[in-house]
């Protein structure tokens, strides 16, 4: 009985494993590493997209990984770990911690691997105290984003009024940099308060309880910033159980198709649009030219913009 | 004792370890990058810390108890720990309050379930939020990171090769092994998972010893989150979410009895390494984390199945 067992979980793996044996076969083409944060959530299933594309178009082999919680910082090092082990050619990564990450940058270097890194950027001066290198960053301006959504806001309160913010997890660049231009934007307009912010951890559900209390506790909030769209989708579930749909703005951030639809329908006023596809899109291509031998920038800034009304209609790339 | 005896007695354990091997042999014919010095290692590297918590699980599960807030008690220890070093408190000093830490929270949750007789499940239901919230308003959710090369040692540092961690790992089986066998302590532990009522009646005060065992429960945890912290560079208080379900499948597949009084931490290590190789090599074999997840949860049906028919068949 125990030798069947044996057995049979030997040949499930080899069947699985079987299924998967291509994608690793070293053909002379360069293996590129996407390691995003996770792969449930559609700003990466997007990214992935971007990162076949232009892996297709190249002849470049691409490997897609990610563990199954964002915040998993640990998982995600060892995965990057592991895939240095499979000598893979480059590595693009998204950090699920721009200070965590460091260590796994330093074991690439060791290993010669180069890294891009997209979207979050990694904490430059834990980078230089562990003596790593990052080859380049390719991202949206995230300050200048949250900007945008706290123009808007001042714009569509009047100037005055109670104001939320529902923020990502504390740490993490991208929504600390989200909410530092949406603040820096409210602080221009003195009778626009921020009465509340808090994080709901980057997820729907936490976005609900959290906005949800918030409204308990500040019953007169008008305006609502939250540094993701999820976070913002849970927060119009909870306005709409409080019977205050339509008075509350709703800014987000991320665009994605569900949340367009939220603004088309007026649930939310704006969110704003990140090009994930093309972070994707650029980092295998500059990975490929990197492994030709070629220069490329340091620094590459993905457009952003400011989805409304007008201007939802359009496709979610 | 003769081998073939031996090998009777503990016929689960090698099981397992057999199960280890075949899946060794497995990853090793599906991809060349499996069985290479580098990786092994590495793959030991990756699992010290789930092992190291796994093993005070262990001797929580043998007393036919629980524990839920080990990766709780992780975080909280991680940053008491990183927040003293960040002060510039001695090394030395401060992994021993980390350590301490995560005791404490473990003693607090033996005090609940032997003088308190909550149901374990509840106790430590209530100890991983408690610390989880408590690491976060300590902390404003905020991670501590940074620190010096001394430290990071532990996470960085190799002896003749190996890695630190991986040498803390078998010095905490190793001891562990020590007191399940040749201890009053480890004695006493597999009589409480046992039979309970009759270890009480045999006068051995079972109050003190479980809220040891959940004590040492909780040091450990303690101490896997020094290797974590020195691994990051990084005190989360978000970290170790979930570990407690890896450190109870580690010690399950490793053929430990949830109803207790029966398995040994040498089997917990061979669980501990399974999850390991199975994680190392699916992400080697670029098997998407989904898929992963399906496939680790099939191994722990499998091994308890396994665990159930060979207990009837032995009956």
């Amino acid at each position: 009985m125990k030798k069947l067992f044996v057995i049979i979980l030997g040949m499930m793996l080899a069947l699985i494993a079987a299924c998967n044996r291509d994608q690793t076969a070293s053909d002379g083409r360069p293996t590129v590493a996407l390691v995003v944060k996770t792969l449930n959530n559609p700003f990466f299933n997007d990214m992935q997209k971007g990162a076949e594309e232009a892996a297709r178009r190249l002849g470049v082999n691409l490997l897609v990984q990610a563990a199954e919680r964002e915040v998993d910082v640990e998982k995600q090092m060892q995965i990057i770990e592991n895939l240095i082990q499979s000598r893979v050619s480059a590595l693009v990564i998204t950090p699920s911690g721009s200070k965590e990450i460091v260590p796994a940058i330093v074991k690439a270097n060791q290993a010669g691997i180069p890294v891009i890194i997209l979207d979050t950027r990694v904490n430059e001066e834990a980078l230089a105290a562990a003596g790593g290198k990052v080859a380049a960053f390719i991202g949206s301006d995230n300050q200048e984003g949250g900007r945008l959504a706290g123009e808007l806001m001042v714009k569509a309160l009047g100037g005055r009024g109670q104001v939320a913010i529902l923020e990502g997890i504390p740490g993490h660049e991208t929504g600390d940099s989200r909410m530092k231009g949406f603040r820096q934007a409210v602080s221009a307009a003195p009778d626009i308060q921020i009465v509340s912010s808090q994080t709901a951890n980057w997820e729907r559900d936490r976005g609900y309880n959290v906005f949800q209390n918030m409204l308990q506790a500040q019953p007169r909030i008008q305006g609502l910033f939250a540094c993701s769209d999820l976070m913002a989708l849970g927060a119009v579930e909870a306005i709409r159980a409080a019977g205050k749909t339509g008075s509350i703005v709703v800014i987000g951030f991320d665009a994605f198709s569900e949340a367009r639809e939220a603004v088309r329908n007026g649930l939310m006023l704006a969110t704003v649009a990140q090009f994930p596809s093309e972070m994707g899109r650029q980092g295998v291509e500059s990975a490929a030219l990197l492994l030709k031998g070629e220069q490329i920038q340091p620094e590459m800034t993905v457009r952003i913009e400011l989805i409304t009304r007008g201007n939802a209609e359009g496709s979610s790339q | 004792m003769t081998l073939k005896t031996y090998v009777a007695q503990h016929g689960r354990q090698f099981g397992t370890l057999v199960g280890l091997l075949v899946l060794c042999a497995v990853m090793w014919i599906l991809t060349p990058h499996f069985l290479t010095i580098s990786n092994l290692l590495n793959i030991a590297e990756q699992t010290a810390i789930i092992a190291i918590i796994a093993a005070g699980m262990t001797f929580v599960i043998l007393t036919a108890g629980i524990d839920l807030s080990v990766g709780s008690v992780l975080a909280f220890s991680g940053v008491v720990m990183a927040s003293l070093l960040q002060k510039g408190a001695p090394v030395g000093v401060a992994l021993a309050v980390g350590v301490l830490a995560g005791f404490g929270c473990g003693t607090i949750n033996g005090l609940l379930i032997s003088v308190g007789r909550l149901p374990p499940f509840i106790a430590t239901l209530g100890m991983m939020s408690v610390a989880r919230g408590g690491s976060l308003l300590f902390t404003e959710g905020r991670p501590i990171s940074g620190f010096s090369e001394s430290f990071r040692y532990l996470a960085t540092g190799r002896v003749v090769g190996v890695p630190m961690p991986v040498l803390v790992m078998l010095t905490v089986f190793f001891t562990a092994w020590f007191v399940l066998t040749k201890t009053k302590l480890g004695r006493y532990t597999y009589a409480i998972g046992g039979n309970e009522e009759a270890t009480i009646l045999s006068g051995i005060n079972v109050r003190l010893y479980k809220t040891l065992i959940y004590g040492i429960c909780g040091g450990l945890a303690g101490l896997a989150a020094i290797l974590l912290t020195a691994r990051l560079n990084s005190a989360q208080p978000i970290a170790g979410m979930m570990y407690e379900l890896d450190a109870i499948a580690a010690t399950v597949i490793g053929g430990t009895s949830l109803m207790g009084g029966e398995g040994n931490v040498f089997g917990t290590l061979v669980g501990a390494l399974i999850i390991g190789v199975l994680r190392n090599g699916l992400t080697l074999l670029n098997i998407s984390s989904f898929a992963q997840q399906i496939i680790i949860g099939l191994v722990i049906i499998v091994a308890v199945l396994l665990d159930m028919t060979l207990k009837k068949g032995r009956r």
